[in-house]
């Protein structure tokens, strides 16, 4: 793809790209905005029930 | 957790006149990082700063991260002596900035911006150029990564 000539390449960028998984960005890509916005929500609430396992899984090992 | 279909709603309901920046323009668009709050850019006069104010008064909002007990009132005065609020809301975090870096303010961006049809409302967002543009300002280390994905989804042919 041709990049935007008003953007232009930066290097540094350039070699952070590398490690882009990109099969994330195009299954995200079939998604609609709104979709994405629902899949956010439910891996915050993802986020949030681990971190709250974690906590309890780590007051159990200290009892 | 942040709603940020409810957060979207309430702006609009209002009539507020802003637009999505930040992580969740980024997700907008594609982005798979996960981003916790949302990011506006809201217009500056007094017309559109007691529509801001109407909209989040019955959410309780407080300077995110302040300690509690703070003399801080919801209010036109509030919103016209500052620039960017971070807050905490019963529907979630919010971040409201006035000004950008790299960027400007939202009668700069306005006209660039995309419509977002989403959470049965339309609001406007960064378009995914604007947003590569405003990371590159910023030059933090920390966004480089994002940086790097935005211009990966561009060169996925992600339209606009």
């Amino acid at each position: 793809m041709k990049f935007p000539e008003t953007l232009g390449q930066d290097p540094v960028v350039e070699a952070y790209k590398k490690h882009i998984d990109r099969t994330l960005i195009r299954e995200n890509l079939k998604l609609t905005v709104e979709e994405r916005f629902r899949n956010a929500m439910s891996l915050m609430r993802f986020a949030d029930e681990m971190r709250r396992a974690g906590r309890e899984a780590r007051v159990k090992r200290k009892q | 957790m942040t709603d940020f279909g409810a957060l979207l709603t309430t702006l609009s309901r209002n009539k507020v006149e802003f637009m999505v920046i930040g992580g969740a323009a980024a997700l907008a668009h594609g982005s798979a990082r996960l981003t916790q709050d949302l990011d506006i850019l809201y217009e500056r006069s007094p017309e559109n700063l007691a529509r801001l104010v109407a909209a989040f008064k019955d959410t309780k909002p407080y300077l995110r991260g302040a300690p509690p007990g703070l003399p801080f009132l919801w209010d036109q005065a509030t919103l016209a002596r500052g620039i960017n609020f971070t807050l905490k809301t019963s529907l979630g975090d919010i971040d409201l900035l006035g000004e950008m870096t790299g960027g400007g303010t939202y009668q700069d961006l306005k006209a660039g911006a995309i419509t977002l049809t989403v959470f049965q409302t339309q609001c406007l967002c960064l378009s995914l150029q604007q947003l590569i543009r405003a990371k590159r300002a910023t030059g933090r280390p920390k966004d480089l990564e994002a940086l790097a994905e935005l211009e990966a989804i561009l060169e996925e042919d992600h339209l606009p």
